[in-house]
């Protein structure tokens, strides 16, 4: 990896934990309930970087924000880094087999529709192992997702066309600042 | 790998998937509605309290205290409501009867809840994809 993709990476994850640790502050009505705001940062990373970027900038936030929250290796660490991943995986797997079919929005859905089923798979897998709790949580995490998933898709949206007109301004590649 | 294109502007896929998940959000909720057992135990707490724990087939109608004053619960034919209640909102009353779930008055802090699992004629299901 060349020097100047470490910095572009290392700049994308520190916003997304910024965004990461904003998020648990605002409050919500059911504790795991969450924004997923630094999603945001990933769609932003894959569409002008691609997947591995994005991989490697959830990767770091999920775990240097477990780190700053002290939730590391614990049941929310394993959530949000499953989550994460899956979230990110199914983006990039999308946006490289049918480029084209979804704007942002459409892969932030995509995301945030992953990243719950994976949480709800680990969760049932390791820590709940009850499927009726289970079932009754996921139509709240999916219309969840779907709502948050379509703002942050419309706001990742505006990031990536402002970027890449300030990229086509200046023929520098754009580094973040 | 750089930007694919620059034309962001929402798809024909976005719209499609969109409407799918709206979907499918309303839909699971409904499912949820009917494929969950109804219960057989109604409890009734007030101020954190647990005060009666009854079942559902019995008519009867009782008066829990809460910090506002008195709630009136009426059970009959195996349904639950908050008859009275000394609340502003009224949220609870408006929620009329039901027959799984809970009604929560947070003003009078009382608490009905159906709980148990007597009634299994949802017990046989086999799948469920989605």
């Amino acid at each position: 990896m060349e020097s100047q993709d470490k910095y572009r990476v290392a700049l994308l994850s520190s916003y997304a934990l910024a965004l990461h640790g904003f998020e648990t502050l605002i409050p919500s009505p059911i504790p795991w309930l969450r924004l997923g705001l630094s999603n945001i940062v990933t769609l932003v990373t894959l569409y002008q970087y691609g997947m591995k970027p994005a991989l490697m900038v959830t990767l770091i936030r999920v775990v240097l924000g477990s780190l700053f929250l002290g939730t590391f290796l614990g049941p929310a660490f394993f959530l949000s880094l499953g989550g994460g991943l899956a979230g990110a995986f199914s983006m990039g797997i999308v946006i490289t087999l049918f480029p084209g079919l979804f704007s942002p929005l459409g892969l932030s859905l995509i995301g945030a529709l992953f990243h719950n089923t994976a949480q709800l798979f680990i969760a049932y897998l390791f820590f709940i192992q009850r499927i009726d709790a289970i079932i009754l949580v996921a139509p709240v995490l999916i219309a969840a997702g779907t709502l948050t998933g379509a703002i942050n898709g419309i706001a990742a949206r505006y990031l990536v066309i402002e970027i890449q007109k300030a990229d086509r301004e200046s023929p520098s590649p754009m580094t973040g600042t | 790998m750089r930007s694919k294109g620059t034309n962001h502007n929402t798809t024909f896929g976005d719209k499609v998937l969109l409407l799918l998940l709206v979907f499918l959000s309303v839909y699971s909720f409904i499912f949820i509605k009917e494929v969950m057992p109804e219960g057989s135990d109604i409890r009734i707490e007030a101020a954190g309290k647990l005060l009666y724990t009854l079942p559902i087939h019995i008519n009867k109608t009782v008066e829990v205290n809460g910090p506002l004053g008195t709630t009136v619960v009426e059970i009959r034919d195996s349904r639950v409501r908050i008859k009275e209640s000394p609340c502003n909102n009224k949220i609870c009353v408006h929620e009329g009867w039901v027959r799984s779930g809970a009604i929560i008055c947070l003003p009078n802090r009382v608490i009905v809840s159906i709980t148990g699992k007597a009634n299994k004629k949802h017990e046989d299901i086999d799948g469920i994809t989605g």
